[in-house]
């Protein structure tokens, strides 16, 4: 339950946010895009909801307190601008595609299904995430700068979508989990290290967000030792080994999958649950 | 045989349901029907979503309930959207790619693989195959929106999935 409601509630908080482009996108193809997106993760939210509550997906999605969701921080984050939202598109959805194509081969049969349904859909997001990265980063100056600082500020959150499942042993034991998070997350991390490095952009890695925050002190190792980095929901220890991206350490400061969120959860999950509180039971 | 028998008609019926945002291509010719069981209590049809979020699944579901029912004769009719299996855009027929031509939408491409980007779509206004790709999401989430180069007009086409 703790891994199916991580995978759904990212799904569905991350549409959401998406959703609230709609009818605001300067260009109409890429408001239909959100809007599209938005739409396919809700259903996918949905898809894996049923699994385990056939009649009672209205009570899961919007019937918990903000302490029960189980999405990691990333995907609560408010939109701000166009860079932010498709920095985050960009990693959520490269992330994404590691987990989806992982648990095609869970033993857990409904769960397995449901990702070979849910992967044929899920590569149109991931075509118009790389589409938009690279057209971005090899553009103008002031958008590829924008993009770069976007992706800064994203990428040190974008690593907690592979903070571990509570109970992460028992899943991978039994093959609910073929792949561990810490496994997915290498392989992420070395796709998305490699796509950076294609457009020039691989300093968003040595910049993650921890060592932008205090004073920057290079070492001979190449490691980024920082000071005065923030408490609270920073994941650190990237680093880059033999040519390759990694993450090293614990996710101090992470906490998603464990129902620890930011304060921008609260106005997310008033505004996403608020009809559903004033009329319980209520259908179209 | 009276099973048999009613399935068929079952088919039949439902040959004449058509897609609510695609009014010219049957639902069977879609593909989306996977299965007619027919016994002396119910008669059930499953069905597949062509994608997961189609907001048209529950009108779809109706116009079964309704071109099933007077086949029903006490039986309970129960349509079902089936989540395990993916639906999957080589199960459109012949007749329903026509139709879509007609209709002003490019049919889907052969799948390839993972392959998305379907390099030449023909125009279904004018035939040629000097088209551009231009949005990956159109109107619904089965439609892209893609210019023809040669008669100038933008088109949709159905997504490959």
């Amino acid at each position: 339950m703790n891994l199916l409601l991580a995978l759904a509630d990212d799904e569905l908080i991350i549409g959401h946010r998406m959703s609230e482009w709609t009818g605001w996108v300067p260009y109409v193809e890429e408001d239909l895009a959100f809007s599209s997106i938005a739409q396919d993760e809700m259903a996918h939210a949905r898809l894996l909801y049923e699994i385990v509550s056939a009649t009672g997906v209205d009570t899961l999605a919007l019937g918990r307190q903000p302490h029960e969701y189980r999405n990691a921080v990333i995907c609560e984050r408010p939109n701000r601008d166009y860079a932010y939202t498709l920095a985050r598109h960009f990693l959520y959805d490269t992330a994404d595609a590691v987990r989806v194509e992982a648990l095609r081969a869970s033993s857990w049969k409904e769960l397995a299904e449901a990702f070979d349904v849910v992967t044929l859909e899920e590569r149109y997001h991931l075509e118009h995430a790389r589409t938009w990265f690279r057209r971005i980063a090899n553009g103008p100056v002031e958008a590829r700068a924008k993009l770069t600082t976007a992706l800064q500020d994203v990428i040190g959150e974008a690593l907690s979508l592979f903070e571990p499942i509570p109970g992460e042993d028992a899943l991978l034991a039994d093959g609910t989990m073929p792949r561990a998070s810490s496994e997915m997350l290498a392989a992420w991390l070395t796709q998305v290290g490699r796509e950076l490095e294609e457009v020039g952009l691989e300093r968003v890695l040595e910049l993650a967000p921890e060592a932008r925050i205090g004073e920057m002190v290079p070492t001979s190792s190449g490691a980024i030792e920082a000071e005065g980095s923030s408490p609270t929901l920073r994941v650190p220890g990237l680093q880059r080994v033999d040519g390759q991206w990694v993450h090293v350490g614990e996710f101090e400061g992470a906490g998603g999958r464990s129902g620890r969120h930011s304060p921008d959860f609260a106005a997310l999950w008033d505004e996403m649950t608020g009809l559903y509180r004033a009329h319980p039971g209520a259908t179209w | 045989m009276v099973a048999a028998t009613l399935e068929a008609r079952v088919r039949a019926a439902l040959e004449e349901v058509y897609d609510p945002e695609i009014p010219v291509v049957r639902i069977t010719d879609l593909g989306i029907v996977e299965d007619v069981r027919a016994s002396d209590a119910a008669i059930e049809v499953d069905l597949l979503p062509t994608f997961t979020g189609c907001p048209a699944l529950d009108a779809i579901r109706e116009d079964v309930e309704r071109a099933v029912a007077p086949l029903a004769e006490g039986r309970e009719v129960r349509v079902t959207f089936r989540r395990d299996l993916a639906w999957t855009s080589d199960r459109i027929s012949e007749r329903a790619r026509e139709a879509m031509k007609e209709y002003g939408l490019a049919p889907p491409g052969e799948r390839r693989g993972l392959t998305l980007v379907q390099i030449r779509v023909a125009c279904p206004y004018c035939g040629s195959l000097d088209t551009a790709h231009d949005s990956t999401f159109g109107p619904t989430l089965c439609r892209d929106i893609r210019y023809c180069n040669a008669c100038r007009n933008p088109f949709e086409g159905f997504k490959p999935k």
